[in-house]
């Protein structure tokens, strides 16, 4: 059987096991714990204490908390990866089991909450070498130890990278002529204009 | 330290006991333990602690010296017996030998009943640990953590534009002694085509009857 919301594929085992454990709860409480969930997936941490307040009349162990927890992750993120429409996505779920009150809850609060979690996710896909910040300087050369009177306006460019292989923040210090500037911006405007075109 | 295995048979209940393994403890080693028996029991069961937690967490001088002022002994002899100690129970674990073969093995020592008693319960009761710590320490191979992946097409560069080249980017995250590394890779379509056909090819390789018939027989 393939599933859309699990991108074509088999619906993994446990995912089954687990909607049997979802069916336990009341949909009421159902639709608490999807808002839980969703507030995690978008980056605003899970309230564990309420999790288990709202599963303590099923009697849930902390495993079964844990399991209820990931499933519903698992159904909303996929889902939001292969941009299901919430009609699709609440007939699957019925399809694998889930009772009609609780899969009309949690499809209410996915399409509520579809395009933050699609946005949320295209924010976490893979970048590398992120630019954080730029900053700039202008010196102007007076003299040097080759030459007697110099003249010549120097750029000091700062970049904050995000780094690729390594985790942290990496700075990059270039000193800039101003004819090589000239070419830089040129090329970039170049490139900012191709892009705008695709916009 | 080596080992005498001996092939010992029992006729008369039919039951075949085919291997006997002891410990043969190196002088050196012999000379270490025998400090044990000169202190009380009491002492013997904290140095089997200050041994476990050696394994677990590496030692640290201020233990030894604590010790050593308390029972008014020089620093090297509590060093010396709580690292005996330690290599009488990993070895012993490693080996799995059996209650009677360890026994046997620190009768050498010339030790007391009381001490070949409390030596055994320290090994018994913590056999399965040290066998679980010991079967984390050769992590050389750095093992799989996560793949993230992009799907690009570079459409012009400062060189050459109007281009279409389709380019997938990856992320590697890889777990090697505890702290992640990540490897950058990227390749084209038909890379990516041969990768996956080489892969499916490994994992077809569990499935063969050669592969079956090692498995079967590994208990």
């Amino acid at each position: 059987m393939r599933f859309r919301f699990c991108g074509d594929l088999d619906c993994p085992d446990w995912v089954l096991a687990e909607i049997s454990t979802l069916a336990k709860i009341s949909s009421v409480k159902m639709k608490l714990l999807c808002a839980q969930v969703l507030k995690d997936l978008l980056g605003d941490g899970i309230d564990y204490d309420k999790v288990t307040k709202l599963t303590a009349d099923a009697k849930f162990e902390s495993g079964d908390i844990k399991a209820s927890v990931a499933v519903l992750s698992f159904i909303f993120s996929s889902a939001a990866k292969h941009d299901v429409d919430s009609e699709s996505l609440s007939s699957e779920l019925q399809q694998l089991g889930l009772p009609k009150e609780h899969t009309t809850g949690l499809c209410k609060s996915y399409e509520d909450k579809h395009s933050a979690l699609q946005g949320k996710l295209r924010e976490t896909s893979l970048r590398l070498g992120r630019l954080e910040a730029v900053s700039w300087r202008v010196d102007y050369t007076l003299s040097s130890s080759e030459l007697r009177e110099v003249n010549e306006p120097m750029i000091q460019l700062k970049l904050q990278t995000h780094g690729a292989e390594s985790a942290s923040t990496e700075t990059t210090v270039v000193s800039v002529s101003a004819d090589k500037l000239r070419v830089l911006l040129a090329e970039l405007k170049q490139a900012q204009t191709r892009m705008n075109a695709l916009q | 330290m080596c080992l005498v295995s001996e092939l010992l048979s029992c006729c008369c209940s039919g039951l075949y006991r085919l291997f006997r393994m002891l410990l043969v403890l190196s002088e050196d080693h012999k000379e270490h333990l025998s400090f044990l028996p000169k202190v009380d029991a009491a002492v013997v069961g904290e140095f089997g602690r200050i041994a476990l937690e050696f394994l677990r967490r590496g030692s640290s001088p201020k233990i030894y010296e604590g010790a050593a002022r308390k029972l008014c002994v020089p620093v090297e002899m509590v060093q010396h017996g709580v690292e005996g100690l330690m290599y009488l129970m990993t070895e012993s674990s490693k080996h799995m030998i059996s209650e009677e073969d360890f026994l046997d093995s620190v009768l050498v020592l010339g030790f007391g009943e009381d001490l070949n008693q409390t030596l055994l319960q320290l090994y018994l009761q913590h056999h399965n640990q040290i066998r679980s710590i010991l079967r984390q320490l050769p992590s050389s191979l750095p093992a799989y953590h996560n793949l993230e992946w992009r799907l690009d097409v570079q459409l012009a560069s400062r060189p050459i534009r109007q281009q279409v080249v389709p380019m997938l980017t990856m992320r590697l995250l890889l777990t090697g002694g505890g702290d992640l590394s990540r490897k950058v890779l990227q390749t084209d379509p038909s890379t990516l085509l041969h990768l996956i056909s080489t892969l499916e090819a490994a994992l077809a390789a569990i499935k063969t009857n050669h592969a079956r018939r090692i498995f079967r027989n590994i208990k």
